[in-house]
């Protein structure tokens, strides 16, 4: 999967692994920014209040 | 064959950075968010009582909105928390939330607020701290309120919307008063039950009078 995905990266070594740096960053940005804040509250840390439901 | 093992290894140690991505981000970066988003929350209320001067006849609370500053000494001499109306999960993400359907701050009934124990800046971290007397002060910007714990923490299960009535279940009181209720989960990282604690107003003052004796050392 990973060696599929560097033998597509253009360029030598160095680009390829600048390439890389900024995919696993924007990666991290995008779970960071949408995923876990989705996912975060479908977890119990939120339950603080009583309600009847 | 190789292959396979390769793309399953390769899978397993995503899954696994993943997992560690998302314990760093409950943990360390909800902090850090709610953190600013408070601070600009005070920041809010701060400019809005600069603007409204001491008239005012009393504002309807908006939902999501700030309308009262939280200082309880108890939980740390600087602690102190914005009060937004509204319970919903992006409310409570910005500072405690006041149940809709409770009292005014300060008014005959019950003012309930609620509070995360753990993530979004661990507010009511320390719930289990509280102790009968202990101060609960908050200000709307123009009067002081300072609330003493008369009983807490109780512990009672989700579904127990009576310890917010009016007149609380539980709580010992009998009569109907100027009543406060503060909630929070527990166990600390669970959600099987709530903590409860409960205040009486004991006093007031307008806000150019200082602070109350309760934030003064």
């Amino acid at each position: 999967m990973y060696g599929w995905i560097w033998r597509r990266l253009p360029g030598n070594v160095w680009i390829r692994a600048l390439i890389s740096v900024v995919l696993v960053l924007a990666v991290v940005y995008v779970l960071f920014q949408y995923v876990f804040p989705w996912a975060e509250p479908l977890l119990p840390f939120n339950d603080v209040t009583v309600d009847d439901q | 064959m190789r292959v396979i093992v390769r793309t399953v290894s390769e899978l397993c140690i995503t899954v696994g950075a993943l997992i560690v991505l998302f314990v760093a981000y409950v943990l360390f970066w909800t902090g850090v968010n709610a953190d600013s988003e408070r601070d600009h929350q005070t920041e809010l209320l701060k400019r809005q009582w600069a603007k409204g001067g001491t008239e005012q006849a009393p504002v309807p609370y908006r939902n999501g909105r700030p309308f009262a500053l939280m200082y309880v000494p108890r939980l740390g001499f600087t602690w102190n928390m914005p009060v937004l109306e509204g319970t919903g999960t992006n409310t409570l993400k910005k500072g405690l939330g006041h149940y809709t359907v409770t009292a005014r701050l300060g008014q005959e009934g019950n003012f309930a607020v609620a509070g995360h124990r753990r993530t979004y800046g661990d507010p009511f971290k320390d719930f289990p701290e509280l102790r009968r007397g202990d101060a609960v002060v908050l200000t709307d910007g123009t009067t002081w309120f300072t609330y003493r714990i008369d009983k807490g923490p109780y512990k009672t299960v989700p579904t127990d919307i009576e310890v917010i009535d009016p007149v609380p279940r539980a709580s010992g009181y009998t009569r109907p008063g100027r009543y406060l209720t503060l909630t929070t989960c527990d166990p600390e990282w669970g959600h099987s039950h709530r903590l409860i604690v409960w205040a009486e107003l004991r006093s007031t003052q307008p806000v150019d009078t200082g602070k109350p004796e309760a934030l003064r050392r």
